[in-house]
């Protein structure tokens, strides 16, 4: 297994070790520890044991499996009682929280290319790279002009809302969109290739929309605004297709993951990875609203 | 000033071991990143309000977005803010206090 934060490798299921590498960060006050600990585990200082059977139930897969162990763990950290900031401001968006999403996903989305890619190169599953290949092909290729691509969708909603797709994508990510970004290319270089899987497609719970009957608190965006005359008909255009999306198919690729996870043994280390993954998609979604700033007063 | 009764002076954790001077006195925070979070947070209430001192900043909220109110005497300032990753202000709000 490995430390979420830091990537250091552990024995498997070594939740002794991990809470002593946790416990030892946390005594010479190492920032990101600390915060992992703050956010995740608890507030208030324990022992290196009690430490480690803290982790050893928070890696609990529980019943529903790994499947059912990251979406609590996403739900957890987006769709709590207090969601995060930009899921609020998407319920009933502005022209600047629409913008900085398009400038800063825009990024987001080369990301994904090359993170699916890496996938595909590295395993040997038919059915891993036929579910890639697809992904890649909805994400990024489109299926000619009466499909286009959810990249294309995400630039023609900038151009609805008056941002030339030319100023789109000359303008280079922010520094937490750039870091995010890293931390994706990173695990889907080095880390096992079933561990990149779940740190990428798991992102993609951010726009399920079973999410609420497994304990999520709202939707990513209000689906009222599909219906009345609130946002651009290419706005409605670029959110209908995440939302509409079959929602079977949306967990394909955790199902897939999980199989081989348990096949493979990397169980606990896709647990992590997935927890770094979110970590850095936080930060990530932080950065479209401090991008749709920019455009709130122009 | 008046700080949380234990742990660190921002965000009340009790992990880490990380002591800084602020405003002369001596305080406890659980890393780097809460200390500096801290200082900016007392740098700007000084700037908008002029104040040379401040007695108690009072704050709920989580790392993704603090409402503070910051007191001196009888004196009381409002406010939003938020931290990039690095601690470093990203969003600062005035909430102006109703009367
Ligand atoms: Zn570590
Ligand atoms: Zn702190």
């Amino acid at each position: 297994m490995k430390c979420p934060t830091c990537g250091t490798g552990f024995d498997s299921n070594d939740f002794d070790a991990l809470g002593k590498h946790f416990y030892a960060e946390a005594l010479r006050s190492d920032g990101r520890h600390v915060m992992w600990l703050n956010r995740n585990i608890t507030k208030n200082k324990t022992d290196a044991t009690a430490l480690s059977g803290l982790f050893e139930r928070f890696f609990a897969l529980g019943s529903g499996g790994l499947q059912g162990w990251v979406k609590r763990r996403f739900i957890e950290k987006f769709y709590g009682p207090r969601p995060h900031p930009f899921v609020s401001a998407l319920q009933n968006p502005s022209r600047g929280t629409l913008l900085g999403y398009v400038v800063e996903h825009q990024h987001f989305l080369r990301q994904w290319v090359r993170s699916c890619s890496f996938i595909m190169a590295r395993t040997d599953e038919t059915e891993v790279v036929m579910y890639e290949l697809d992904n890649i092909n909805t994400e990024f290729g489109g299926a000619g002009p009466d499909r286009p691509s959810h990249y294309e969708l995400l630039l023609r909603m900038g151009e609805s809302l008056g941002l030339d797709r030319t100023k789109v994508l000359a303008t280079p990510p922010l520094p937490d969109t750039k870091d995010a970004i890293r931390v994706w290319d990173d695990i889907c270089q080095d880390y096992h290739w079933v561990e990149a899987m779940v740190a990428m497609h798991g992102l993609e719970l951010i726009a399920n929309r079973n999410l609420r009957k497994e304990g999520a608190s709202v939707h990513y965006f209000d689906p009222e605004i599909l219906k009345t005359g609130q946002v651009t008909d290419a706005t409605k255009a670029f959110l209908r297709e995440g939302y509409e999306a079959d929602v079977g198919h949306s967990e394909e690729a955790l199902d897939l993951a999980a199989k081989f996870a348990g096949r493979l043994g990397v169980v606990d280390d896709v647990q992590a990875t997935f927890m770094r993954s979110i970590d850095a998609f936080d930060n990530y979604l932080m950065a479209r609203l401090e991008r749709g700033k920019q455009f709130e007063t122009a | 000033m008046r700080l949380p009764e234990k742990g660190c002076a921002l965000c009340e954790a009790t992990w880490g071991d990380y002591w800084e001077e602020v405003e002369g006195q001596r305080m406890f925070f659980c890393c780097d990143i809460c200390a500096t979070e801290f200082k900016n947070i007392v740098r700007e209430v000084k700037a908008h309000t002029g104040w040379k001192n401040i007695d108690e900043i009072r704050m709920t909220g989580d790392y993704r977005g603090r409402d503070c109110s910051a007191l001196n005497a009888d004196r009381k300032y409002t406010f939003f803010i938020r931290f990039d990753s690095k601690g470093e202000i990203q969003t600062f709000k005035e909430v102006p206090t109703p009367r």
